[in-house]
């Protein structure tokens, strides 16, 4: 093994420990301010599609464009050195693979349909230009950071069940499988960011170079080839991943990573049919006001449709959120979960607050900190909480159910939404009330009450009322600081 | 262009250094493009004020059995609406278009009065004249058969009932803060203010303060929480350029949407007027109410906005 591939190497195991590690620290609640989403704010796919879908580029997301720049220089460095997705497809396509070396020849040959991520890419810029943020979906940081989040996670000891987890476990899995049988399939056909990697690594300045005198065209080069670039024939630079194994295989010697290297041939341009290319762009145009209206649309009432607290308004979240799991998996009571039909297609996969599966921390802020993209945008507790001397963040209002109430309907005393309500002064209060039982006793009941002009949607009344199932008293959006349209008091 | 053992000629490596720059260059400059950039969604435009600058507050009624006539005469004490609308202006004329009712249930502004004040802008030479609302019962019903659709349209102006209506963000304070305004209201350079005066449950009355309700959607119905200020702070935030109250007919109870015949009276006059709180005075007064007693004309005067005594119309008499 060569030094440079031993480095490639090197570099693929930490960037994916790290990625890991990272998601793990989440996981456990660590209070330090490790840089969380890091890897995913360097993603310019994820920058270019907030900028577009937004209008706006996050400062947050603006240390992608050196990634975009770097790739000018050196290719697609990213996807061989640092994707974790790339790393887990390879040490899959590695674990699985019972492949001969002639099969292995073929399969790293270059395909025509290798190009479909690149209509993806323009499908999905389409539908983002119209305000519909689809690249997470695709975007390997988020199917990585999604199907551990949601799809391990949970699983292992002490782990919190995640509705719908198992959709992006499957999806993770698939994408490993897939590489079975071609090794990183996900990376040369589907990837969107790949594909975004690949417009800028076409100009990149080092590449791989073969000297023709040396060459003995005994087709090793190909056997590891990752990004199936064709280093031996009319080589591709928008494909390779830089991962050096061709200059690693070659027994002469005649292949070498080079500043301004130049192959004998060098395809001009990356085979795509500029009619389906234009065709993917306007069907992403077509697409985005589709899932609008035909998806549950923005408009429609979602009562249950609690977003994280510091969340921008809706139509600016769905062009933010690239749907990574980031906040789902710092949430530290479980609060927040993916979306899978309260916030219509258009958003799948954000996140929501279902309170009965954890309340809203009062003064945590960790779902903003982590947010790559300013989706949830990053506020201070105090902040927060209002104790900066303005309103409070409010992500909703609690309604009583005064059937399902004990003191209200069943005579029973209860007190439990009063005393774990966080604000100041509290909004849920108590009335004193005495009241005969059947047996014609009086007891004495205090009915708890929801002053809605104090009430922040925490949510922490109905993860903790005791009427099983469906709570006694229940969060719903309205109210919510990010949306004026959405309230209910008239207010100052 | 191949050079020496596979490197490549000088011109060769010129061109590709170059488009790597220049790919480099265009990541550089959508990168600053977009950066700190107010996202699209952030922009929310000031409401203008409507009025003609240094025109005093007052108001004239005129009374009578044709209610175009009234109109006529009422703005020609006023100087003409020459005096109000210019040549190329965009005018705005909001009646109060709230229900499914006909004219006759003086549950919306009588159409008569509406179209005359379309033709009168037109005359002045207004490029266009809008007439819009946002009706509580379905827009088309209520626009059909109000009759001011038909008698808008045929006295030259552009009808936009709410199904055609674009609500957009303004720059609003108080109680409508964050609320969307009708798209018309931004486009417009004057506003013709055109309510019919009405009994109401909550404020008692309802005239030409209230009818800015209509120019709301979303949210507006949190207003009534605190009826009196929600009222005055909406005519602090909409100041039209004439407010016409139409009196033709009067609902005096089982507002605002009314029904039965036996609550309307037919008063047969119009005041229009520069000052919205005189002009609300004086519609409270055709209802048989006293303007003291009704708490969103004292807070309108709180804040100077108008005078509440309806001593001060000048009375054109009957024709």
């Amino acid at each position: 093994m060569t030094a440079a591939r031993a480095v490639r190497v090197l570099y693929q195991a930490a960037f994916l420990a790290l990625f890991v590690w990272l998601l793990a620290r989440l996981a456990a609640g660590d209070a330090r301010a490790f840089p969380y989403s890091l890897l995913h704010r360097l993603d310019p796919l994820s920058a270019a599609g907030v900028a577009a879908a937004a209008g706006t580029l996050a400062p947050a997301l603006a240390v992608a464009a050196a990634l975009a720049a770097l790739t000018v220089v050196l290719g697609r460095f990213f996807c061989g050195w640092m994707c974790p997705l790339g790393t887990l497809q390879q040490l899959a396509g590695v674990l699985l693979s019972p492949r001969s070396r002639r099969e292995s020849l073929e399969v790293n040959r270059w395909r025509p349909w290798y190009a479909l991520k690149y209509y993806l890419l323009a499908g999905l810029l389409g539908m983002a230009l119209l305000g519909s943020l689809q690249s997470g979906l695709l975007d390997p940081l988020s199917v990585a950071a999604r199907g551990l989040a949601a799809g391990l996670w949970p699983a292992l000891p002490g782990g919190r069940p995640v509705p719908g987890g198992w959709l992006a476990a499957l999806l993770l899995l698939s994408v490993l499988v897939a590489s079975r049988f071609v090794p990183r399939l996900f990376c040369r056909a589907l990837c969107p960011l790949g594909a975004f990697l690949g417009v800028l690594g076409r100009f990149s300045l080092f590449r791989i170079q073969r000297s023709g005198g040396a060459c003995s065209e005994c087709r090793l080069c190909r056997f590891a080839c990752q990004g199936a670039d064709e280093p031996l024939g009319a080589h591709r630079p928008g494909e390779c991943m830089v991962c050096l194994n061709c200059t690693d295989a070659c027994p002469d010697g005649a292949i070498s990573w080079r500043f301004l290297g130049a192959s004998p041939q060098v395809p001009d341009r990356p085979d795509l049919s500029r009619r389906l290319l234009v065709g993917s762009f306007l069907g992403g145009l077509a697409a985005s006001p589709l899932l609008r209206a035909a998806g549950g649309g923005r408009l429609a009432a979602r009562p249950d449709l609690v977003r994280p607290p510091g969340a921008v308004a809706e139509p600016e979240f769905l062009a933010r959120c690239v749907k990574c799991s980031l906040c789902q998996q710092a949430c530290p009571t479980g609060a927040i979960q993916p979306s899978l039909a309260q916030a219509g297609v258009e958003g799948f996969w954000t996140p929501v607050v279902v309170p009965r599966r954890g309340a809203c921390e009062f003064a945590c802020t960790r779902c903003g900190e982590v947010c790559p993209t300013g989706a949830i945008a990053e506020v201070s507790p105090a902040r927060k909480t209002g104790y900066d001397g303005r309103a409070p963040i409010r992500i909703g209002t609690a309604f009583l159910d005064r059937g399902r109430c004990l003191p209200w309907s069943m005579g029973t005393p209860c007190i439990v939404c009063e005393e774990m309500c966080p604000t100041d002064p509290k909004a849920i209060w108590l009335e004193p009330v005495e009241e005969p039982t059947r047996d014609r006793r009086l007891v004495r009941l205090q009915r708890p009450k929801v002053d809605a002009a104090r009430c922040v949607g925490c949510g922490i009344c109905e993860n903790r009322c005791p009427v099983g199932a469906e709570a006694a008293i229940r969060v719903s959006s309205v109210g919510e600081s990010r949306d004026p349209l959405n309230r209910m008091l008239l207010g100052a | 262009m191949t050079g020496r053992d596979g490197g490549m000629g000088r011109r060769e490596a010129a061109r590709r250094v170059a488009q790597a720059a220049m790919a480099t260059a265009a990541v550089g400059v959508g990168t600053f493009g977009f950066l700190g950039r107010r996202s699209a969604s952030a922009a929310a435009p000031e409401v203008r004020d409507f009025r003609v600058a240094g025109e005093p507050q007052r108001a004239v009624a005129a009374r009578g059995a044709d209610p175009a006539d009234n109109v006529r005469r009422a703005v020609a004490a006023l100087g003409g609406m020459e005096h109000f609308v210019r040549r190329g202006d965009v005018v705005l004329v909001k009646p109060n278009v709230g229900w499914d009712r006909i004219p006759e249930q003086a549950a919306n502004t009588d159409p008569v009065v509406v179209a005359e004040l379309v033709r009168l802008c037109r005359g002045a030479g207004a490029a266009r004249v809008v007439v819009a609302d946002v009706s509580c019962n379905d827009p088309g019903r209520c626009f059909a058969r109000s009759g001011i659709l038909a008698a808008a349209q045929g006295a030259g102006a552009e009808v936009l009932d709410a199904r055609r209506l674009e609500m957009v963000p303004a720059a609003l304070s108080g109680a409508a803060s964050g609320m969307e305004v009708i798209a018309p209201l931004l486009a417009a350079t004057r506003v013709v203010n055109v309510p019919v005066a009405k009994h109401h449950s909550l404020s008692r009355a309802t005239v030409g303060m209230k009818n800015w309700f209509g120019v709301l959607n979303r949210g507006r119905n949190r207003l009534h929480q605190d009826i009196d200020r929600s009222i005055a702070e909406l005519a602090s935030l909409f100041r039209p350029t004439l407010t016409v109250v139409d009196a033709t007919r009067v609902l005096l109870a089982n507002g605002p949407q009314g029904g039965s015949l036996d609550d309307v009276r037919a008063v047969e006059a119009v005041c229009v007027g520069t000052d919205p709180v005189l002009c609300d005075a004086w519609g409270a007064v055709q209802l048989g109410l006293a303007p003291r007693e009704l708490g969103f004309l004292a807070e309108a005067e709180r804040r100077g906005l108008g005078r509440s005594d309806p001593s001060l119309v000048r009375e054109l008499g009957r024709t």
